[in-house]
């Protein structure tokens, strides 16, 4: 059976950029270029790979972006994915992980997937929070920690980390996903992919378009308040072993003492 | 083109990712190991796709030339696509070169020259018996012209002997320094027709023949030793009375008699832009080790970018990435508006962008120091196989020759 498939990915700024607060806001600034997640390239690749054993289906993108950004949007639409919808409004500026949480949803709800499926956590932000968020505002079964997903088009089998191996869970489509670094190798985006996706399409909405009020996003719709943002502290600087014969001994005294041998 | 498109930069970290994952690590073994370089180059294809490009446009230029031969005004078998092709081509030359120019000779000698040289003068029926194959990497390819006695004069000096036999031919003779010598499972190879007619040797027609790995009489030596760019395998051809039908002769004889000449020269312009390619590769690696190297390194309590001296030579690697990358993009430019460098601007590119390369690498093992001079540090082999720039692909002292006989020419 087609599947539709959706796939949250964020945008984030380059991790490899130096980065900066805004001293007012406290918040990342993210007015430079921002690139695609590389926690979501995970589930770009799983759902391409679901999409690709069904004949007819698709994988299509959502993002909630600042500035209609698109960078990261045509690396996963290089990669094959179909089409992508963006939410992008000055209004969202200020927006805490649930009104995020309700932007998506929303836009969610447009594609009528029958399957979604997010990163555990983002690089940037990593609360971890939105995707059972994003679930439970469209009412939808949760499974995280996914190291490896199947369906049938009606049913989702997934096999889900936990500390001691995965557990075997099993519900029914549509359901929210989320999966786990290193699960999946993301593929290369082909040369002709990468020049298919300039003109693949990306929906561009506002959030009036989604039906929701500016007053439930933002700086508006927050109900966290980041009050202080402090430096973390300097690791320290660890015990220098100097070998005088003794080297190994004192290395295998201090794996004892913390207990790793 | 004052940069390059967000789309080529999309291609671009593609593709270095790909040289970062796949050829860094493997870099100490295709350099000093036993690794040939093709496995790597097929995975590059395979990756992002580039066998399936090649296929579509072995296609198109089949079509184009049958179309040609039809009547139809006659076109070069080119892959076609203007500039967005040649930055596509070109990209991966650049990004491979920052960690291993070698892997890109290999390649750019069996697609570009060998594969290049049968669908520009092959029949419909040659270009589909060897082209495709050379196109998408399946088979590897060499292209011989260099003899021990000839190098800049190439043409003129050959000794290699083509000698009419029913309708084919016996050749005799040697290359030699031909990369992919030792590998080629096909072999674009030049000779002079010898049909008895007491022809001073000099002026006698170059013919263009395709030879097949394990024809009798042919044999290919093991690589040679050498200064640098050892993932790139260089070796000899030896002919001895191999019998060739007039199915190997390029063209199948429809051509001039004397196309091989043609052929060869063909060959200058994207040959030249490829070079000043691998050049902008070389420095741009070797400028972004150097400025890191000039914030990190401390002596005297400061950082070496803090002396003159220092600052003197990030600014002439500058000064080179500059000039050698605007060349890169006029030539990509006048691609898509479907010119061609001139041969004295084709020449002058290379001349240039060689020797930057060269002065650029060798300045970074200066300002490395002894960890210069170490292989851990990478710029000694840039420098190494940088200097290769300047010999093949016509000397300096040939681009020299070349861009003065086209400017006095007009
Ligand atoms: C008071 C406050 C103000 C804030 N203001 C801003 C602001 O002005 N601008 C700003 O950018 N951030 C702002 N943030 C941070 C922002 O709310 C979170 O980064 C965002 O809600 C997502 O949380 P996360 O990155 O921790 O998601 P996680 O729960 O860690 O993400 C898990 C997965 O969900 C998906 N996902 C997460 N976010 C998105 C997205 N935007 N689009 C598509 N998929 C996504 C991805 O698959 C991701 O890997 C603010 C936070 C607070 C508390
Ligand atoms: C790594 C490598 C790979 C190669 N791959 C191939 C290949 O795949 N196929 C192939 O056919 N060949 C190949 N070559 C050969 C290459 O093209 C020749 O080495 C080159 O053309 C120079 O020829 P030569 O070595 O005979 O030098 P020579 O021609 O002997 O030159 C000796 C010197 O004389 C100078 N000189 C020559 N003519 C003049 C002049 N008119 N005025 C002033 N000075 C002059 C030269 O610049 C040089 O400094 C390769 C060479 C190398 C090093």
């Amino acid at each position: 059976m087609a599947m539709n498939v959706v796939v949250c990915v964020k945008q984030i700024p380059d991790p490899a950029a130096p980065s900066s607060l805004d001293p007012g806001t406290k918040t990342l600034n993210r007015s430079g270029k921002l690139i695609l997640d590389d926690s979501d390239s995970y589930g770009v690749e799983m759902a391409l790979q679901l999409a690709g054993n069904v004949e007819g289906s698709e994988v299509t993108l959502v993002s909630m972006a600042p500035g209609g950004e698109v960078s990261g949007l045509r690396t996963a639409l290089a990669m094959g994915a179909a089409r992508a919808i963006l939410v992008s409004d000055d209004s969202l500026a200020g927006s805490d992980a649930l009104s995020t949480a309700k932007v998506l949803a929303a836009a969610i709800r447009r594609a009528e997937p029958d399957l979604v499926i997010a990163a555990t956590e983002s690089t940037d932000g990593y609360t971890g929070t939105l995707p059972v968020q994003v679930a439970e505002l469209l009412g939808l079964p949760s499974v995280t920690f996914a190291k490896s997903v199947a369906t049938d088009g009606r049913n989702l089998k997934v096999e889900r980390q936990t500390e001691a191996g995965y557990d075997e869970v099993e519900c029914p489509l549509p359901a929210v996903v989320t999966v786990t670094a290193g699960v999946v190798e993301p593929r290369y985006p082909s040369f002709k992919g990468i020049m298919a996706a300039k003109s693949k399409p990306v929906e561009t909405l506002t959030v009036s378009d989604l039906g929701l009020d500016a007053s439930q996003v933002g700086w508006a719709g927050a109900r966290q308040e980041i009050t202080d943002v402090s430096e973390a502290e300097a690791r320290s600087a660890g015990e220098v072993v100097v070998d005088e014969g003794d080297g190994a001994e004192r290395i295998v005294a201090f794996l004892e003492q913390v207990k790793v041998v | 083109m004052i940069d390059w498109s967000d789309e080529q930069l999309a291609v671009r970290d593609a593709v270095r990712r790909f040289v970062e994952e796949e050829i860094a690590p493997r870099v100490d073994d295709l350099e000093h190991g036993d690794l040939p370089p093709y496995d790597v180059l097929r995975k590059l294809y395979a990756t992002f796709g580039l066998d399936q490009l090649a296929r579509e446009s072995f296609k198109r230029s089949v079509a184009r030339r049958r179309e040609a031969d039809g009547g139809g005004r006659a076109r070069n078998g080119d892959a076609g696509g203007g500039g967005s092709q040649a930055a596509l081509t070109l990209i991966p030359i650049v990004e491979i070169c920052r960690y291993c120019p070698g892997l890109v000779t290999a390649l750019g000698v069996s697609t570009g020259l060998a594969g290049g040289t049968v669908m520009k003068r092959g029949t419909p029926a040659q270009m589909e018996r060897w082209g495709l194959d050379l196109l998408t990497l399946d088979k590897i390819g060499a292209w011989a012209i260099t003899e021990p006695g000839s190098g800049s004069d190439a043409l003129g000096g050959m000794r290699t002997s083509a000698r009419p036999d029913g309708d084919g031919y016996v050749l005799n003779g040697n290359k030699t320094f031909i990369t992919n010598g030792p590998y080629a499972d096909t072999i674009v190879l030049y000779a002079k027709l010898d049909d008895g007619s007491g022809t001073d040797l000099r002026h006698r027609p170059v013919l263009t023949f395709v030879l097949d790995r394990g024809m009798e009489g042919l044999e290919q030596s093991s690589p040679f030793r050498k200064m640098g760019l050892h993932s790139s395998p260089t070796g000899e051809l030896f002919l001895t009375d191999v019998q060739v039908g007039p199915d190997r002769l390029l063209g199948e004889g429809k051509e001039a008699s004397d196309a091989g000449r043609q052929s060869a020269r063909d060959n200058f312009v994207t040959e030249r832009a490829g070079v000043a390619a691998m050049a902008l590769g070389v420095i741009e690696e070797c400028l972004s080790l150097s400025t890191r190297y000039a914030k990190d390194r401390l002596l005297w309590g400061k950082p070496i970018g803090d002396f003159q001296l220092i600052q003197l030579k990030l600014a002439h690697m500058e000064v080179a990435r500059l000039n050698v990358q605007n060349l890169v993009f006029r030539h990509i430019e006048l691609s898509s508006l479907g010119r061609s460098l001139t041969l004295a601007e084709a020449s002058a590119m290379k001349l240039y962008a060689a020797q930057a390369a060269v002065e650029v690498a060798m300045e970074a093992v200066q300002l490395f120091g002894g960890n210069g001079y170490m292989a851990e540090f990478r710029v000694e082999q840039l420098a190494r196989d940088a200097k290769v720039f300047q010999i093949y692909a016509g000397t300096d002292e040939v681009q020299v020759t070349h861009i003065a006989r086209d400017l006095l020419s007009r």
